[in-house]
């Protein structure tokens, strides 16, 4: 699937990058290029929900990329 | 005859040279943690003396007496510090008429238990749950709780490095669900971090503290070195962990998702007598994440150092409680602070300030284990203690679930927060023994191992010096909740009057006196069988009585000077060791 969004750090647990979609929904961001991890950057994520998936930081589903484009 | 002389003589001294007891039957000894504050006196004028009368007699004596409070208007009591000599100055205020009383200004502390670990000040989270009231009573000992996390750095293997201020904490074997190894060392310091916050060394001169310090750690690794894990590995390691002997489960982590198969093994580790404590979750909303939400675990929300619930904590229908995990919004220092390892080098050890609910929930299981190792038996017993002793507005709210933990209210409506039983009444009326029977001539003297074997005897003394305390601790160990009649026959008999009127500060003057002993005497002049038990009840008597008026306590009701307490102890003790001797020496005749 891809998810438009903004690419954020949130200071809980041990930090962690999300993606606030134009969805209304927060990812977790998993994978991906370290360049993609840059604050207020505009980002079209093509990856995979993984809904089983559970970890420490607890902000919502787990975003795994595939691959992203700036826009 | 002379060796038992000193024999009796010595174990008298050596009860006297004793440091006096940490702790009396009812009432504290003196005033606990009290201390004079150096310079300083406290003057209580009649009520109503006005504040220009005040001023004028401090200009008089040439002290800075200032009035307490606002409440000092009414009350009269004025304070002054900074004086160089309080002895001469208390000597001029006393001959004052419109001074009531004055004395060296006292400053009191609470009875608590500060550790020794250079950053504890820094631990307001452990202050705002009470910790140092609640390690007085319980510190979690030999209760296992299972850290399902990253790992926990507990030990120096391949690279892996434990964190210094671990060490001397207490493990069980864990495991590595994610690597399937049997050493589920932490590569994230997310685990490491949490598990601190359970049972963190304390008291060691190092780094920080942890709630349930005697409590066993049992690392589990369901999440890998990103901090994400899969379901499955989650619902094995809950289920290995109540297997393998965990009574309560730390799960900081959670996810949106719904899986039947973790709802499971939540509902299995329950059946199991476990306890699941599990993070609400940081998404901010009111939808608490899993398995928080499931049927069976405790859910933790988090709040910051104010006591408002962070802005990150989620909350909702499934939230049962609410405890410190930081709000780094409000400034440095406003985070949790843990040992653990760097983020980006696991081979670093560092001490960090995290915030989340991850942080929060370990406070809770911490206080589970110390419910458990203060009798708790089930998870249910330890659940409504939680949320009974949680600090609350009134009632359960979405938001603050229960109210926020609070380890010394849980302990105490678990209902297990009387002192440990001490013996030194149940020594007292041994040696008093001794002395009875050197004090009756050869031929009528029964011997002291008669005495005390005989059970007529022995269980009355038992009963009146400490009661038989050991029924409540088996009957809640095997059966449950101990019944009245328990509770009764767990105190010794000078104290059952509690039962009736409760726990007050004063004893009644007639269970602590030789009343008791003294029927029991009229009463075994005609009926000659119950000699035995009586003269047990009244040795109990008297060296329960005698040790009561030694250690100072307790006041007595009803009498007209405090200071008559100890005469009237002694008194009465001395009586019923005189009827006791009449006992001894009557049940020896032919």
């Amino acid at each position: 699937m891809k998810v438009r969004g903004t690419v954020e750090f949130r200071d809980v647990e041990m930090g962690v990058w999300v993606l606030v979609g134009d969805d209304g929904r927060t990812y977790q961001l998993a994978g991906g290029r370290s360049s993609l991890l840059k604050e207020g950057q505009r980002v079209e994520i093509d990856g995979d929900v993984d809904d089983g998936a559970v970890s420490t930081a607890m902000v919502g589903p787990v975003l795994r990329v595939r691959s992203y484009k700036v826009v | 005859m002379r060796s038992a002389w000193c024999l009796s003589v010595l174990l008298l001294l050596a009860m006297a040279c004793a440091p006096a007891p940490a702790h009396t039957k009812l009432t504290p000894p003196g005033k606990p943690g009290a201390s004079a504050v150096p310079h300083a006196l406290v003057v209580d004028f009649r009520d109503g003396t006005p504040s220009e009368e005040v001023a004028e007699r401090a200009r008089r004596w040439g002290l800075p007496l200032r009035l307490n409070s606002v409440e000092g208007v009414r009350s009269g009591i004025a304070i002054a510090e900074g004086v160089d000599d309080v002895d001469g100055a208390l000597a001029r205020v006393r001959g004052d008429a419109d001074v009531e009383e004055a004395e060296p200004l006292v400053q009191f502390e609470a009875l608590d238990f500060t550790p020794n670990d250079p950053d504890f000040p820094k631990q307001w989270n452990l202050r705002m749950i009470h910790m140092p009231e609640a390690w007085e009573q319980s510190r979690g000992k030999g209760v296992v709780v299972a850290v399902i996390d990253t790992g926990i750095a507990y030990e120096d293997h391949d690279d892996y490095v434990q964190v210094p201020d671990l060490a001397g904490a207490r493990f069980v074997g864990g495991y590595d669900f994610v690597h399937d190894t049997d050493h589920p060392n932490d590569d994230n310091g997310h685990g490491t971090h949490v598990a601190g916050t359970i049972a963190q060394r304390t008291n060691n001169g190092v780094g920080v503290a942890g709630v349930a310090f005697e409590a066993r750690l049992m690392p589990l690794k369901v999440l890998d070195r990103s901090g994400i894990g899969t379901s499955a590995d989650i619902a094995d390691a809950i289920r290995w962990a109540v297997d393998h002997g965990a009574k309560v489960l730390n799960l900081s982590l959670g996810g949106p998702g719904y899986s039947a198969v973790m709802e499971r093994a939540v509902a299995y580790a329950r059946s199991k007598g476990a306890v699941v404590v599990c993070a609400a979750g940081n998404a901010g909303t009111g939808q608490v994440s899993y398995p928080a939400a499931y049927a069976g675990a405790v859910a933790v929300g988090a709040v910051g150092p104010d006591g408002q619930l962070a802005p990150y904590s989620s909350w909702g229908d499934a939230l049962d409680l609410v405890a410190p995990g930081g709000n780094t919004k409000l400034g440095p220092g406003n985070g949790i602070l843990q040992a653990t390892i760097d983020r980006t080098d696991y081979r670093k050890p560092v001490l960090a300030e995290y915030q989340g609910t991850s942080m929060a929930t370990p406070h809770v299981s911490g206080v589970a284990a110390l419910l458990f190792a203060a009798g708790a038996k089930s998870p249910d017993a330890v659940e409504k203690a939680l949320f009974e002793g949680a600090e609350s507005q009134g009632g359960w709210t979405p938001r603050t679930g229960h109210g926020r933990l609070d380890a010394l209210g849980a302990l105490q409506a678990l209902g297990k927060t009387s002192p440990p039983v001490d013996f030194a009444p149940l020594i007292w009326s041994a040696a008093l023994l001794v002395l009875l029977l050197l004090s009756l001539k050869v031929k009528t003297r029964p011997g002291y191992l008669n005495v005390l074997l005989n059970p007529a005897t022995l269980l009355p003394l038992l009963l009146s010096t400490v009661g038989l305390w050991f029924l409540k601790y088996l009957w809640q160990r095997f059966v449950g909740h101990p019944p009245a009649a328990a509770e009764v026959l767990s105190l010794p008999i000078p104290d059952w009057e509690r039962i009736l009127f409760g726990r007050g500060r004063l004893a009644s003057p007639l269970m602590y006196s030789a009343l008791v002993p003294g029927i029991g005497a009229l009463v075994a002049m005609k009926w000659k069988a119950i000699r035995p038990v009586v003269a047990g009840l009244s040795l109990g008597f008297a060296g329960f009585l005698l040790y009561a008026a030694w250690a100072k306590a307790p006041g007595i009701a009803y009498l007209p000077f405090t200071f008559l307490a100890r005469p009237w102890l002694v008194l009465n003790g001395l009586l019923s060791a005189v009827f006791c001797r009449a006992m001894l020496r009557r049940e020896s005749r032919p």
